[in-house]
């Protein structure tokens, strides 16, 4: 089950891989996208991921999650420690139990409810009817939408439909979270409140939150911010989040 | 509510493809079966609606009209000595030549008509008709165990009356003859007394007599034998008991059956016919095939159509098992919806082709298996589809 609230864990490292080595087909040749990165990310920490396009930051992201085996290399999680040479339902059942993922596109049924959107991902946690709804309930007021509960995806902007996924992602209360340009797909304000949502759950909850992102304005809300270009780590540089960091323009 | 149902409810429109092709694999079944039984039920209706709660049969009978039906004349003192028994009457049937009779008018008309080779016949009826009719046989007797309940005390009263016959208004035009007039049946003047209405019979027109009519015809079982018994009973509630009991006293010399049992034992006889068996496993595979595909393609596009959705759902953990049950339950919810659409579909149909004189009858039994059968449609496609969940790679939302 979840672990809940980690905030005592503050500052222990939650994730680590070694040697990471990704390759993909292409035609006849392969190409390296991953060519040995050594990573790791604290519990509290909102690790931030940016590089150019292409680098191989979301192929990082999806090795580090249990989402994409890596041809090579180690990744230890938590308790897990060798996650890829657990079985795939073993995999699954570490995503279930510990991760979060909040990805470009927000992915949500159309035909539910942000409330039942929020509810079904925990009913796989086997949580009861309504302790889900209790928790889907305080997960959308958390992000601020709990006037919308019973509104589904056509009826959101963007960036309430983000703010459902992240809801979705943190109702498990989840360890380890992992977001893919999350603020992409949004205009600045919208992006500033998903990354205040994610920085929270970092410093409030103590998960470990691996952040990828082509926007530097992010920075600011970052403990650490890794650069990553042409698959190597280029460097990896630890910070003091602003305190009150500057609202995003467009 | 499920994520299944609650897709299925919001996105219908996605699945009226397959509820559609669930309804017509439904509706080939059920009408061609409906309009079978519906015949059959033509042959039996004016037994099926007398009030006579037990009917017994010859030993092997299968139905009424299939295999040995006719008794010895002496079973009839034995059911009624069974103390709940308050009516015994032996059924007759008979079956003849029926033409009608012209008037004078009428007959140079034909003639007229049949000189310039045209087709003849106004709507008035002119034309002479001859027809095989089926004739069976009342106790004129207000409420008597071989009277149809819905027959009116007049109605009754007008058979009475000798050479009276009953003709149902479906079968007016095709016979010729309107009420009051006079007709030939087996070279005899009968003349139609009495108009039915609800005894369609698209095969055979039916005649309905009076004992006394039919013995002055000289048609009736006066030997020993007699045809199958209609049995009152002064409890119907306790028909099945009764019904075994004479069953038990008639030591396998007859059978004994309930009303319902032997309504249902007619309607699935007029299945049992070899070429009727054929044309239905033939149109039952049809349904299945073309239901099938149309439902598997269709749950196919819509399942796509939320991959990404369901990847999401992969991504935070939910097994595959749990995604294919998802599958599951919406192809389930899809066969709910189309067994609905075919029986409001059938319904539809049953109301046309009653409107056109071809009443149908659905067993219950029938409607049951054809529900199942859907159903089974349905999670057939459902299975199949469960391919393409393998597209939902969370690792492709990683953009
Ligand atoms: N499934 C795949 N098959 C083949 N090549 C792939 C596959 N996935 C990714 N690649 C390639 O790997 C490289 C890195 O991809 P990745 O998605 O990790 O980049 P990224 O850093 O996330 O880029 P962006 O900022 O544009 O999202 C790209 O060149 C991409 O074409
Ligand atoms: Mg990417």
């Amino acid at each position: 089950m979840s672990s809940g609230d980690n905030a005592h864990k503050r500052g222990e490292t939650a994730l680590k891989a070694t040697h990471l080595v990704k390759r993909f087909k292409t035609g006849r040749s392969y190409i390296e996208v991953l060519k040995g990165v050594d990573f790791d990310a604290k519990h509290g920490d909102v690790t931030m991921v940016m590089g150019p396009s292409g680098s191989g930051k979301s192929t990082l992201v999806a090795a580090l999650s249990g989402l994409l085996k890596p041809d090579e290399g180690k990744v230890s999680a938590l308790e897990a420690s060798d996650l890829w040479s657990l079985s795939n339902g073993k995999i699954d059942k570490f995503r279930l139990d510990h991760c979060g993922f909040i990805f470009q596109g927000f992915n949500l049924f159309p035909a539910l409810s942000a409330k039942q959107q929020v509810m079904t991902a925990l009913k796989y946690q086997g949580v009861g009817k309504g302790e889900q709804a209790r928790r889907a309930q305080a997960a959308l007021e958390s992000v601020g939408l709990g006037a919308r509960v019973n509104q589904r995806p056509s009826e959101l902007s963007g960036g309430e439909k983000q703010r459902v996924a992240i809801a979705r992602a943190l109702a498990k209360n989840p360890n380890l979270i992992f977001a893919d340009e999350p603020t992409s797909a949004l205009d600045g304000e919208n992006g500033q409140i998903v990354i205040r949502l994610l920085r929270e759950a970092a410093s409030v909850r103590g998960a470990a939150v691996i952040c990828v992102t082509h926007d530097p304005r992010l920075e600011a809300y970052a403990d650490r911010v890794i650069h990553i270009e042409d698959g190597r780590i280029l460097d990896d540089v630890r910070r003091t989040p602003d305190a009150d960091p500057a609202p995003f323009s467009h | 509510m499920s994520l299944a149902l609650a897709t299925l409810l919001y996105e219908w429109r996605r699945y009226m493809a397959a509820v559609v092709a669930l309804a017509f694999s439904g509706l080939l079944v059920l009408a061609q079966v409906g309009i079978f039984v519906g015949i059959g039920k033509g042959f039996t209706a004016q037994i099926d609606r007398a009030s006579a709660d037990i009917m017994v049969l010859a030993p092997g009978a299968k139905a009424l009209f299939s295999g040995p039906q006719g008794l010895p004349r002496r079973f009839i003192p034995l059911v009624y000595s069974h103390p709940e028994v308050t009516q015994v009457a032996p059924l007759d049937f008979s079956g003849g030549r029926f033409q009608n009779i012209l008037t004078p008018e009428q007959q140079v008309k034909a003639q007229a008509a049949a000189k310039k080779g045209g087709k003849g016949g106004g709507p008035g009826g002119g034309t002479r008709k001859s027809e095989f009719v089926n004739l069976t046989v009342i106790d004129a007797i207000p409420g008597y165990v071989t009277v149809p309940t819905d027959y009116s005390p007049s109605m009754i009263e007008a058979l009475r009356r000798p050479f009276a016959v009953a003709v149902d208004d479906t079968a007016l035009k095709r016979l010729g003859v309107k009420k009051g007039d006079k007709a030939l049946y087996n070279g005899k003047t009968v003349y139609v007394a009495v108009v039915t209405h609800g005894y369609p019979n698209i095969i055979q027109p039916m005649l309905v007599v009076s004992r006394d009519t039919l013995r002055m015809l000289g048609e009736a079982d006066t030997g020993q034998r007699v045809g199958p018994l209609m049995v009152k009973i002064s409890d119907p509630s306790r028909a099945e008991i009764v019904a075994a009991q004479l069953n038990k006293k008639g030591e396998g010399k007859f059978r004994a059956w309930t009303r319902q049992e032997l309504a249902d034992a007619n309607a699935s006889s007029m299945l049992d016919d070899q070429i009727i068996g054929i044309i239905l496993g033939f149109s039952a595979f049809l349904g299945l095939l073309i239901g099938v595909i149309i439902t598997w393609q269709t749950l196919r596009g819509a399942i796509m159509a939320n991959i990404k959705e369901f990847a999401s759902l992969r991504a935070l953990g939910v097994s595959m098992g749990d995604l294919r049950n998802i599958v599951l339950e919406l192809s389930f919810w899809v066969g709910i919806v189309g067994v609905l659409a075919a029986g409001l579909l059938t319904w539809v149909v049953s109301l046309v082709a009653a409107a056109g004189g071809v009443p149908m009858a659905f067993p219950p039994l029938l409607i049951v298996v054809v529900a199942i059968f859907l159903i089974v449609i349905a999670m057939l496609s459902g299975f199949l589809s469960l391919g393409v969940l393998k597209n939902s790679q969370p690792a492709d939302l990683l953009r």
